[in-house]
């Protein structure tokens, strides 16, 4: 297998929430390391400590042990603002609820991520526009998130999440809240996304259809990864 | 009930309690608008009150009145009143105010006294002397103390009270000054704290009949015969009686009458006081709708979890009301003690006014307790128009299904849409504003101009939604393509407030209340005080102006003795004199003043501005000599009098007819004035004494070095005060404004009241969108761009408040100046709009609206991407 630059490094990292005897270990001490281009699943059950993992790397939370590099930056040694940047450029976010503003339109859903890294409006719209035509979704722009389909909220949400053209996107569970055909139509979307683009998609899933979109599986339970070389090794 | 007890305390108590900021702003806001009414009513009643304990106390048993058509009457008439003993015992008595020395040099008056001279021998069978101590240690006097009393024209009996805070004794000396002299009295006797001496906090002097005369100069002359019917004899069929038999020039008046003429006159200076004060509270309800409402639409999921496990729409409704009651029980509780502590404060405030129109004093240290039974309606009202203004919200809570209430994206498609049956309302409104505001007023009182202002003020009330939408989706359609200033923090502040419209809109419905009042009163007293400066500028002409120490007011009493006059007169810089005798006299069951001035030197010197007609000076040159009068503009409104027409004007000699040949403008009184050449004035009043005068000056003297030169030859025998051209003018500014003080006062209480309504609502809308804060930052949104988008949206809603406010506030102005003003005063106010204070005042509330942002946006930034994900 050709090397490749790797894109993401999770050392040793450890996630306790809440102190002392109370405390409630979500890793006890994760270590991947994460190519650029790729395509990996995080697969296994519910409260193995997936999501926990993904909010780790996207800088949404601080690892309580542990080092993560993600496009070459520390997060642990980033402060507030510093990290609120990493968010805007170095990632993009896919939820399994979409999470889009109910108050934007799509296409101001889109263009958010560039109008808060201060990109002009007229930019952000035609990159927002292109985006949505990507998509499939040039005909909603005008559309509040209410107005959309389960299916065309979550092309919207892959939609925002690669306006900032950021090298990963962390998508968590997002075919959880679909039918099974917008499901499909999603994780094609992703997958053509990371082949076409090149941008990297770390999927947290429970659900193996999903998982069959990834080149690389990696299981995790309780807090740790299961077997961190055998799906590579399948490869 | 024990259930619906327990739902409460779970459902409605806890959550109440978990928003303790919120809650306790809703709670601050209605007793603050609960405490204003309870002050500006005790304020009210205390005005009223003491006049009316004086007049009850001095009254004593006296059942009739005798008095002059025109006032005073010679005692010499008392011989054509013998057959009035046929019907009881009779008492004549002279009656008047006095003054203290002031105690310092910068005082400008001291405490008013009221003196009632009687024939104490003969008013013992009228009024209570018990109370009376004329020795230490004893307090039934003998008739042969009463005489000795008769006897010493110093002697005078005062209140315990007044003693002891003068520091005075029996026997002791202390000088008091009626009009333009001081007296020397002797207190012979102290009146124990009770009936009589209660009256305007114990400012009351006795003294004999003679010596009263002798002291306010007017020997011979009566102000009245009190009559005590003997037992037995109605009072409706005396008064029929003697009205038939009283010989001309004499009326028969019931004392109470005294009262309700005041009661009369002060009404509508009331009824605007308590309409002021009640926008705080109507501020206050609109609180009490927009918490519960709040409740309602951020708790539809709960409430249809309530719903799902079998809870009826009857107990929905219950527990709502129930919030409502609750926070307005408390809110009013609060006002009553709020309102008791404003009281004294309001008290204070609107002396100035009641002083100057309407009452010679005022007993400031006395304001009333609430009484229990107030307290209780106040308390019951309170909670009947909470219960009014929770019902609509209540109702909604009560119509939630179980299903609907966890559809969120319906809920947020619906926010998005408005009904066009608001703006067709808030039109029929307008336009029905529109039309009360041309109705007359009812028993003199604006009621139909407040009926119109209501009007306007709930339909602009109404296009809050409509104008907050517009201003949002223009947002939204522009915003994107304008790289301006914080593009980001605007669209979104605009995009959350448009989708929050329902929630906001009723929070700035009441900031818009508020301005709008603030800006209608401001835009009516910048109006007024232009005119006034205007109407200064054009008639005050003289170049010095006198007046007794005592007249302080223009309905205080007091005169000038005529060698005073002929002091003034023998200056060699002085050219002219006007001097204007005043009577205050009854007219139709109202207090009016008839004054007698020089319309040659009017001609030559002064000047009028008159409303009709437009010949008036030629008017007044053709009715010199002749019974004719010019009336004041209020005079002519409230009494529907205009050139042409014939009044009966009450004169020594009874009902004379005038003719009303002029209506002037007059802004020193609302009370009405008709004014006759001196010639004519003096055919009816002899007697009469100038009550003050206009000074002018030959060309070139300097005004204030014959001021000096006056004050210190007159000065020397009579306390007559001297002011020159500029220092009334001044002294008239700062009456208007401290008159105009407690409007500002309320209209800001009413603000502050509004904008806790704002802040209550932004902390409740960040409370329903931490999840959406939190997928902000997720996005990459810092701290300071979130800051920024909170501030913006508080700006916008203190714009969108300001914006409605300008436009209310402009339609009311209207309303205010020729409608309410009119109708209550009689007073024509030229419409000015005071730019400068209205941007400043914009500029203020936008600023204002910014910092109430901060904290809001502070808790707003501990909801972070990681809360947000862990709720994911």
């Amino acid at each position: 297998m050709e090397h490749m630059q790797s894109i993401l490094q999770v050392e040793r990292v450890e996630k306790t929430y809440g102190g002392g005897q109370h405390g409630v270990a979500a890793l006890k001490g994760v270590s991947l390391e994460v190519e650029a281009g790729g395509f990996v699943a995080l697969m296994g059950p519910s409260g193995c400590g997936k999501s926990t993992l993904l909010h780790l790397i996207g800088g949404m939370e601080r690892p309580t042990r542990g080092r993560i590099t993600c496009a070459g930056v520390r997060l642990d040694t980033l402060n507030e603002s510093e990290r609120a940047r990493f968010r805007r450029k170095s990632v993009g976010f896919v939820f399994q609820f979409f999470n889009l503003l109910p108050t934007l339109t799509v296409v101001e859903n889109v263009a958010l991520p560039l109008l808060l890294d201060g990109v002009s409006g007229d930019v952000a719209r035609a990159q927002a526009l292109a985006l949505l035509e990507r998509v499939g979704l040039s005909a909603r722009e005008t559309h509040f998130p209410a107005e959309l389909s389960g299916g065309e909220m979550q092309r919207t949400a892959v939609a925002r999440a690669l306006a900032a053209q950021p090298p990963l996107v962390l998508a968590d569970e997002p075919t959880g809240s679909l039918d099974s055909a917008n499901g499909l139509q999603v994780m094609q979307l992703l997958a053509t996304l990371n082949r076409e683009l090149g941008v990297t998609i770390l999927l947290a899933t429970h659900a193996e259809e999903a998982a069959r979109y990834a080149t690389r599986t990696i299981r995790l339970r309780d807090g740790l990864i299961e077997d961190p070389y055998s799906h590579a090794a399948a490869l | 009930m024990l259930p619906l007890c327990s739902l409460f305390h779970q459902f409605i108590l806890r959550a109440l309690l978990r928003e303790k900021l919120r809650t306790a702003l809703t709670i601050l806001g209605i007793s603050l608008g609960v405490g204003v009414v309870v002050a500006i009513r005790l304020a009210n009643s205390n005005a009223l009150g003491s006049f009316r304990a004086a007049t009850e106390a001095v009254a004593g048993e006296t059942t009739l009145e005798i008095t002059g058509t025109a006032g005073r009457f010679d005692e010499l008439r008392l011989r054509e009143l013998s057959w009035l003993r046929d019907y009881g015992r009779l008492s004549p008595v002279v009656t008047g105010y006095a003054m203290t020395e002031p105690t310092s040099a910068t005082e400008k008056k001291g405490e008013f006294l009221q003196i009632l001279g009687v024939d104490i021998l003969r008013d013992r069978l009228l009024r209570q002397y018990d109370l009376l101590q004329l020795r230490e240690g004893d307090r039934e006097p003998n008739a042969r103390e009463f005489l000795l009393l008769l006897a010493d024209s110093q002697a005078v009996v005062v209140t315990e009270k007044f003693a002891r805070r003068q520091g005075l004794t029996l026997g002791s000396t202390f000088t008091l000054i009626i009009s333009d002299r001081k007296s020397e009295f002797v207190i012979r006797g102290l009146l124990r704290d009770e009936g009589p001496a209660r009256a305007l906090d114990g400012n009351f002097v006795l003294m004999d009949l003679a010596a009263a005369q002798w002291a306010f100069q007017r020997l011979g002359s009566l102000d009245r015969v009190d009559l005590k019917l003997a037992p037995g004899v109605a009072v409706e069929v005396a008064e029929a009686e003697i009205t038939k038999r009283l010989p001309q020039g004499l009326v028969i008046v019931r004392p109470a009458a005294r009262y309700s003429q005041m009661e009369k006159m002060i009404a509508a200076f009331h009824f605007n006081l308590n309409a002021l004060a009640s926008i705080a509270l109507l501020v206050g309800l609109f609180l009490i709708y927009n918490t519960v409402s709040i409740s309602v639409l951020t708790r539809r999921e709960e409430i249809g979890m309530l719903r799902a496990v079998g809870t009826g729409r009857g107990v929905v409704l219950a527990l709502f009301m129930g919030e409502a009651c609750l926070l307005a029980s408390m809110g009013a509780g609060l006002g009553l003690g709020l309102g008791q502590l404003m009281a004294k404060a309001a008290v204070q405030a609107t002396s100035t006014t009641v002083e100057t129109f309407y009452l010679a004093v005022v007993n400031p240290g006395a304001t009333q307790p609430l009484q229990g039974v107030e307290g209780a309606m106040a308390v019951g009202l309170t909670l009947l128009l909470a219960l009014g203004a929770a019902t609509r919200p209540a109702f909604e809570a009560a119509q939630v299904a179980p299903l609907e209430a966890i559809r969120g994206p319906e809920r947020l498609l619906k926010s998005r849409q408005w009904s066009w049956r608001a703006p067709v309302a808030a039109c029929g409104l307008l336009i029905l504003g529109g039309l009360l505001s041309r109705l007359a007023p009812v028993n003199g009182l604006p009621v139909y101009g407040y009926s119109a202002a209501l009007a306007l003020v709930l339909g602009g009330v109404l296009c809050t939604p409509i104008i907050l939408w517009t201003m949002c989706r223009q947002g939204d359609r522009r915003l994107i393509r304008l790289p301006r200033l914080l593009p980001v923090e605007r669209l979104l502040a605009r995009a959350s407030l448009g989708a929050a419209i329902p929630r906001v809109a009723i929070s700035v419905g009441a900031l818009a209340v508020s301005l709008a009042m603030m800006v209608s009163v401001s835009i009516m007293i910048g109006s007024f005080r232009e005119t006034v400066v205007y109407w200064i500028e054009q008639t005050l002409r003289a170049d010095i102006y006198a007046r007794p120490l005592t007249r302080v007011t223009s309905i205080a009493e007091g005169d000038i003795d005529p060698a005073a006059l002929a002091l003034v007169a023998a200056d060699p810089a002085v050219v002219a004199i006007d001097a204007l005798s005043v009577q205050r006299v009854n007219f139709q069951g109202n207090t009016i003043s008839l004054a007698g001035g020089d319309y040659a030197v009017l001609f030559d010197h002064g000047r009028l501005l008159f409303k009709a007609p437009q010949d008036a000076y030629d008017q007044l040159r053709r009715g010199i000599g002749r019974d004719v009068v010019s009336v004041s503009e209020s005079f002519a409104l409230r009494f529907g009098k205009g050139p042409g027409d014939v009044v009966e004007l009450p004169t020594p000699l009874g009902l004379r007819p005038f003719e009303v040949i002029a209506v002037f403008y007059d802004y020193s009184s609302n009370h009405g004035v008709a004014v006759m050449d001196r010639t004519t004035y003096f055919r009816y009043f002899p007697a009469a004494r100038p009550s003050s005068l206009s000074i002018y000056l030959q060309p070139g003297a300097n005004p204030e070095e014959v001021r000096s030169r006056l004050a210190s030859a007159v000065g020397s025998r009579y306390l007559v005060v001297f002011n020159t051209n500029r220092g009334l003018r001044e002294e008239a500014l700062r009456i208007f404004d401290s008159t105009f003080a407690i409007t500002y006062a309320l209209e800001l209480i009413a603000i502050a009241v509004a904008g806790l309504g704002v802040m209550a609502t932004l902390m409740t809308l960040i409370l329903e969108r931490r999840r959406e804060f939190a997928l902000l930052s997720m996005l990459g949104m810092t701290r300071g761009q979130m800051r920024r988008m909170l501030m913006i949206e508080a700006v916008y809603i203190g714009a969108a408040g300001q914006c409605i406010g300008l436009i209310i506030g402009v339609l009311l102005s209207l309303v205010l100046i020729y409608v309410i003003n009119v109708q209550s005063f009689g007073w024509t106010i030229q419409f000015h709009v005071p730019m400068a204070f209205l941007a400043q005042s914009t500029l203020l509330i936008l600023v204002a609206a910014a910092v109430a942002g901060l904290y809001p946006a502070a808790r707003a930034m501990s909801a972070n991407a990681a809360q947000g994900a862990r709720e994911e």
